[in-house]
């Protein structure tokens, strides 16, 4: 065809520039929704809890991805330095990813149960005082605000809508499964039934008193990376 | 292509209202451009038939090399290991005190150790392991040691990690004591490596101190330190970890109000235990690195 | 701001002034909170412990408002010029130039005030909240009917090549845009995207990529098609060149976007493509490069004595030289050392900085004479802001290079027992004298930016009407 023709056509320049932009798209996504190499299933993962919903919310809010990435490569070097490299099941709970694209910090797809919650405590308050080279902000809001959990529940049941397997019971029990693991030393049984026994139980945040958002990001910070238990060989993911 | 085209325009023109008018020269496609561009194609299609790339209906065409980016892990992995596993069958066979007496594998562990160390543990302890005061982190450079310095000690240490039961003293708190009686005791305990104050708080503090306080429990009598701990389970000697209140060594600062928080609201420092299966998955050492980082934690100068 | 001139009523020249004036603002903006995240990353105690300007609140802020406001005013104001002279027709709806206009403005608004309440929807450059994403929407639909409405009312039966690039850059940004925001909302502020991880991580830079090449790189090509011929009153090099490139470039471009999650848990045979394509994107690149260095290869006299040349042909070698280090960058290889690093930043604003905003500060120049019917105010201060940008540039782009090759070393380091040497608290700290100089390189190319500024005002205000326009 003579491109003449095309342009001296709106209808044809646009129509061809469409299908022209639509094809790779297509191509590199649509396999990934069916391809069942993507997500090869692992034992262990589960939905965030309440509290881990919360801290990631506030992980987000905080734009903790443009400095952390929770995604450890093949590589030898990370291997030593994170742990194990991440597999995609290790977030397909994760509505949006938090992969990130930039390690101005550590990356953070291992970091639970690394250091005590005290640690994160002082390290939130003052990176510095911890690490003298962080280059990392101070978060002294997070401890001091106390935690809005009434909308826990409409979270999980939005994410329950894309996917998410959370069920009934978990979103109705959403408040209380909530303050079983953010109440040092309350009774959690039925949290752990729920949701299993890898959770964190801990006062996250140094103030046994209240419920803040510290307590949040700590217990979600604390649960990265320990759903999947690699000390047993895991299926073959490639 | 004639050389007219290089002259000649292709006849079209906009936007001849004002200024010079757009026109297009027909030039052809300049050939280094158009060869590198079907060189790159060419590179492409080679590199589809080696390397995973299409997604076809129930998997994706593999590639004759077999290449995957886990594959090329396990062999990265491999090379380490042909230069890392004679010193590491050694370092797992040898006991602590035999390494310590071979100066090339001491240094092959520090060197491991160390790496370690960095990203583990310089977190708390301090890059060196200078400590830090922002959490109770113990310096590990100094002859300061709460359980255990000796290198069996050490390793115990990061294999169990270690949690503080420094209960809370004052009433709002959850302890026994009144404001008072707290500002008492943290007269005394300061008194204890010379500092001044109130005799006479000094003098009530010392007498809760060792009566109805039961610090001499974990402290002992004179404030020295630590009970020795007899839960049991373990070869060799330790203490449960209570510091010595008189050598003038703080681990969460030895200004007064920060001796008489620890006294009023009670200190529950926690050292993660890193041995392979404990609580917190994943991020933990094998029982060669804990080797490691206790012979480098040895060597930073305060090992007994 | 209304005023009738003659030929005027032919043009609706006033929706590109606003667009052009908010471009100039935006620039300004985007640029100082650029400064100051650079200075919270030199000096971390800057933000004073303040939640609304720390790093993560900031940074998106940042982006937005350098890509979206500046960008984007500049793309809104030079596509609606270039349409109008291109097609001697006036735009197809004035209600519809208002609407884009006060509504992409108030996107703009809504992003200032939602980022640093931490209101987010967590996803690199989408990260605008699902009420402002709608509005995005909308707007961009009136976009579509107002330039393709233009188009239809051309004189010249052929569509003039930058209006094919605005043309794909419209249509693609739409879909991305769409596409990559699906969301279910939980309120009036927070969504979750319907995507779960690996596949959530391929839709989102399948749209971050191509933002970079639709809304950065064609779109700009659209606008280089016009301004240069323009400006070194030269014919384009080769209409067979800007047919083979265009078809090419938009074609290939879509497929790259995997290269930036090579190595991760996404599957080997989509990191491929990502990398092949992106090579294969080399030459369609340059073939902008090769169209607009060749159309002022006639008129290398000319750059002696006007600066807004200049601009336009240190932005093309910019231009060249980000999209040769783009498909390096996306090789498996060389990708496993740069990821992550700040040599990613610095190849991201060698293409920002020295190719769109070098030819967008060219296009404005050009402009704002040619709207407000006036001469240049000063000539030598554009010439003082070439040279400060560039300067600024090159001090960045360096500075980035250097941390991001030496921490991608850095962190793989091994010592002759092959242990790691750095631990990674090491190499954030032989950072700190890079991140000083990038401020400071930031600092100069947003002084050149005020001198800008200075100069648009004195020259809208110059009392020097030109005369009547030739035609």
């Amino acid at each position: 065809m003579n491109h003449a023709t095309i342009e001296k056509s709106i209808p044809l320049m646009a129509i061809l520039t469409l299908l022209v932009v639509a094809i790779g798209g297509l191509v590199e996504i649509v396999p990934l929704f069916y391809l069942k190499s993507t997500v090869v299933k692992v034992d262990g993962m589960r939905p965030y809890t309440p509290l881990e919903l919360k801290g990631r919310d506030i992980y987000l809010r905080e734009g903790c991805y443009n400095c952390h990435s929770q995604m450890i490569r093949p590589f030898r070097d990370e291997a030593q330095r994170y742990g194990h490299y991440s597999l995609a099941a290790e977030s397909m709970y994760d509505h949006p990813f938090q992969w990130g694209s930039k390690r101005t910090g550590p990356d953070l797809a291992r970091v639970g149960g690394k250091y005590s919650s005290l640690w994160h405590q002082a390290h939130m308050r003052r990176p510095q005082d911890v690490a003298p080279e962080s280059v990392m902000p101070r978060y002294p809001w997070l401890e001091e605000n106390e935690l809005n959990f009434a909308d826990v529940g409409s979270r999980m049941e939005a994410l329950a809508k894309v996917g998410v397997p959370y069920t009934s019971d978990q979103i109705a029990h959403a408040v209380d499964d909530l303050k079983a693991q953010a109440v040092f030393q309350s009774d959690n049984a039925t949290l752990r039934q729920r949701y299993g026994e890898r959770i964190a139980f801990d006062d996250f945040d140094g103030h046994p008193e209240k419920i803040t958002e510290l307590d949040a990001l700590i217990a979600y910070m604390q649960m990265l990376g320990t759903l999947v238990d690699f000390s047993t060989p895991q299926p073959e993911t490639h | 292509m004639s050389d007219k085209s290089k002259v000649e325009t292709t006849g079209h023109q906009w936007d001849d209202d004002e200024g010079y008018p757009l026109k297009e020269y027909n030039n052809p496609l300049p050939k280094w451009w158009l060869y590198t561009f079907y060189a790159t194609i060419v590179w492409a299609v080679v590199y589809w038939f080696f390397y995973p790339t299409w997604p076809m209906v129930d998997d994706y065409t593999r590639g004759l090399l077999g290449w995957s980016m886990h594959k090329q892990l396990d062999e990265e992995m491999a090379e380490a290991q042909v230069q890392q596993k004679p010193f590491n069958d050694r370092l797992e066979q040898m006991s602590l005190a035999d390494i310590t007496r071979d100066p090339q594998l001491q240094q092959y562990a520090i060197s491991g150790g160390k790496a370690i160390f960095g990203d583990n543990c310089a977190p708390c302890h301090g890059s060196g392991g200078v400590g830090s005061l922002a959490g109770g982190f113990p310096v590990l450079v100094d002859d300061d040691w709460l359980i255990s310095g000796t290198i069996e000690g050490i390793q115990e240490t990061i294999q169990t990690g270690h949690t503080a039961m420094m209960p809370a003293h004052q009433t709002e708190f959850g302890g026994a004591f009144t404001a008072s009686q707290v500002d008492d005791l943290a007269a005394y305990v300061l008194s204890l490596s010379g500092r001044e104050g109130d005799k006479e708080a000094q003098a009530r503090g010392g007498v809760l101190f060792k009566g109805d306080a039961g610090c001499v429990g974990c402290h002992g009598d004179n404030g020295k330190g630590s009970a020795k701990d007899t839960s049991g389970g373990s070869p060799m000697e330790k203490t449960i970890g209570a510091p010595n209140l008189t050598d003038g060594i703080w681990l969460y600062g030895g200004d007064a109000a920060a001796v008489r928080l620890s006294i009023a609201k009670g200190r529950s420092g926690r050292m993660p235990a890193w041995r392979v299966g404990s609580e917190g998955l994943n991020r933990k050492l094998s029982p060669l690195a804990v080797k490691q980082v206790a012979v480098y934690v040895h060597s930073l100068g305060g090992g007994q | 701001m209304i005023t009738q001139r003659v030929g005027t009523e032919q043009y609706d020249y006033d929706v590109v002034k606003m667009f052009t004036i908010m471009s100039v603002i935006y620039g300004i903006v985007g640029f100082l909170i650029g400064v100051i995240i650079a200075l919270e990353l030199a000096f971390p105690e800057l933000n004073g412990g303040i939640e609304y300007i720390s790093f993560g609140r900031l940074r998106p802020l940042h982006t937005s408002a350098v890509i979206f406001a500046f960008g984007g005013s500049v793309l809104f104001a030079t596509s609606y010029y270039v349409v109008q002279r291109t097609c001697k027709a006036r735009l197809f709806s004035d209600f519809l130039s208002r609407l884009t206009f006060w509504g992409w403005n108030l996107v703009i608004v809504g992003a200032v005030v939602t980022y640093p309440l931490g209101l987010t929807q967590g996803k690199e450059y989408a990260e605008t909240i699902w009420p402002i994403d709608l509005l995005i929407t909308v707007v961009w639909v009136a976009y579509f009917i107002n330039f393709v409405g233009t188009l239809a009312k051309r004189k010249e039966r052929h569509i003039y090549v930058a209006n094919w690039f605005y043309l794909a850059f419209i249509i693609t940004v739409a879909m991305l845009h769409i596409v990559n925001n699906l969301a279910i909302p939980v309120n009036l502020t927070d969504s979750y995207s319907i995507y779960p991880g690996v596949q959530d991580a391929m839709i989102q830079w399948w749209y971050g990529h191509n933002a970079v090449g639709f809304f950065l790189t064609a779109a700009f090509l659209g606008l280089m098609y016009y301004f240069v011929p323009k400006q070194a009153e030269r014919p384009v090099y080769s209409y067979r060149l800007s047919i083979v490139h265009f078809w090419a470039l938009v074609f290939l471009y879509i497929w790259a976007g995997p290269h930036h999650l090579h190595y991760t848990a996404l599957p080997d045979w989509a990191s491929t493509l990502g990398a092949t394509f992106s090579i294969m994107l080399l030459l369609p690149s340059w073939g902008g490069m090769i169209n607009g260095i060749m159309t002022l290869s006639g008129a290398w006299d000319k750059l002696r004595t006007d600066p807004i040349l200049r601009f336009f042909i240190i932005s093309l070698s910019f231009y060249g030289m980000s999209t040769f280090e783009g498909p390096m960058m996306s090789i498996k290889s060389v990708n496993a050392l740069s990821h992550y690093t700040d040599w990613t930043i610095g190849h991201v604003h060698s293409g920002a900085l020295g190719w769109v905003a070098m030819v967008s500060f060219g296009a404005i120049y050009h402009l704002v004479p040619k709207l407000w019917g006036t001469t240049t105010w000063s000539v030598r201060l554009i010439n003082v802001h070439f040279w400060l940008a560039t300067i600024g540039i090159v001090i960045y782009i360096v500075s980035m290079w250097i941390s991001g090759v030496m921490q991608g070393l850095m962190w793989r380091a091994y010592d002759h027992y092959g242990n790691l040497t750095y631990s990674f608290a090491e190499t954030v700290g032989a950072m700190h004298p890079y991140y000083v100089f990038r401020a400071v390189g930031g600092i100069i190319f947003l002084v050149g930016a005020l001198l800008m500024a200075f100069n648009v005002v004195k020259t809208i205000g110059n009392k020097t009407v030109s005369s009547v326009r030739v035609g």
